[in-house]
């Protein structure tokens, strides 16, 4: 017989296990949520009812943690995430090769390169302002606080980071804020947040990133700006008569043939690395998953 | 002996897998506000009367995962009491697909009522 929300909870986290872990964390924030509302709807209606009588009832409509287990992955089974991978078997190697551009997820590992350099030079600055400022401070009582806002704030960023990594890069991550007890005292709170481990883990990925954005961003701008220049060079000379290389007064000009080749050439080394990049966005999605969704 | 009360458990869970849909729809079509889980759980149970129609917790999924496919979106807001709140509202998009779910469940409704009564 179960008789708290935190039992239930646990219970069903149990019954989920091997689920996608961001449907855990979906059905959990559900249960809590719809429970807390429903015991204390009920406990308004019947004042005298007891406490158990009244989970009990509560639990009977909502359905046991196996049941609601059993529907999450039931749905869970007939649906994927936005861009979650098609597979194109039976294609020739160059329609597979060239497929790439229609594929929502090599675009959405680009954007992501461009955008981590951004949220990577935020994160980390945050990070490092943050865990510095709040150090410091513990010899003061007002401290202990700011720590809490600190470490709050870096669960609430790797939330929004989350969000950016499910939508750009197809893997799905969790829907809600970590669910924490309710009834806690901001001191055990902190103590709390200290000792989990997706807190540090978090910290660092905010560290990470910054080293990551920087190269991902310095990838993509070195490949693009070199494949449209070799693309372009053709147009240039022809059109501009200007030279592939200035040797002093040499001036080196591409016979025709080189002229196509490097073209292809820039076509072809963009292609492929809207491949690589399609690979990276996946590699960094499971590292976002495995350090951002905690069990 | 088949045991045929975890037949029809069986045959009612299935019927209601793809009817959840449609009610859910239905119900943040005609609210004039978005509604949070609870609150639409709680109008059901209202509107049901004496028969369950489906697990409350099994609601849940079944609108995340119309959120995920566009025909529902979804906010989230802190309550007064309680863990924050998530609402949800219907798209333009759902309310366009749920014209079209009506009009199949109309057909399917008069097929398997023809089918019943052996017409």
């Amino acid at each position: 017989m179960i008789k708290s929300i935190d039992e239930y909870l646990d219970q069903l986290k149990e019954q989920l296990k091997g689920s996608d872990s961001a449907t855990v964390q979906d059905a959990l924030s559900d249960a809590e949520d719809h429970l807390t509302a429903a015991l204390t709807n009920l406990k308004q209606e019947q004042p005298d009812m007891s406490e158990e009588e009244a989970f009990g009832q509560v639990v009977e409509q909502y359905g046991t943690p196996s049941e609601t287990a059993s529907a999450y992955k039931e749905v869970e089974r007939l649906t994927h995430p936005v861009l979650a991978s098609r597979s194109p078997q039976d294609q020739s190697i160059i329609a597979r090769f060239f497929g790439v551009y229609t594929d929502a997820r090599a675009w959405g590992a680009l954007l992501y390169m461009l955008i981590a350099f951004v949220t990577g030079v935020i994160y980390f600055t945050w990070a490092v302002t943050g865990v510095s400022v709040s150090v410091s401070f513990l010899i003061f009582i007002f401290g202990f606080p700011l720590a809490l806002l600190f470490l709050l704030s870096v669960r609430g960023l790797a939330l929004l980071e989350g969000r950016l990594v499910e939508a750009l890069l197809g893997i799905r991550m969790p829907r809600r804020p970590l669910f924490s007890h309710q009834d806690m005292k901001w001191f055990d709170r902190l103590k709390a947040l200290l000792t989990d481990k997706a807190t540090w883990l978090m910290l660092v990925y905010m560290l990470i990133q910054f080293v990551l954005g920087t190269t991902y961003f310095v990838l993509f701008v070195t490949v693009l700006s070199l494949s449209l220049s070799f693309i372009a060079l053709p147009f240039i000379q022809l059109f501009w008569n200007m030279p592939v290389m200035q040797w002093g007064v040499e001036r080196i000009f591409l016979p025709y043939w080189g002229l196509v080749l490097i073209s292809i050439g820039g076509l072809l080394l963009w292609t492929s690395f809207m491949h690589l990049a399609r690979g990276i966005g996946q590699l960094h999605g499971r590292m976002a998953k495995a350090m951002l969704v905690t069990d | 002996m088949v045991d045929s009360s975890a037949l029809t458990k069986k045959f009612q869970k299935e019927l209601n897998s793809g009817l959840a849909s449609l009610v859910l729809l239905s119900t943040l079509r005609h609210s004039e506000e978005p509604m949070y889980g609870y609150q639409i759980a709680k109008l059901l149970e209202e509107n049901s009367g004496d028969s369950i129609f489906m697990k409350q917790g099994a609601l849940y999924p079944v609108l995340r995962s119309l959120e995920g496919s566009g025909l529902l979106e979804s906010k989230v807001e802190p309550s007064v009491s309680g863990p924050p709140r998530r609402y949800y509202e219907i798209t333009s998009e759902g309310r366009e697909t749920l014209v079209v779910w009506q009009g199949v469940w109309e057909q399917m409704k008069s097929f398997v009522d023809k089918a019943i009564k052996g017409a």
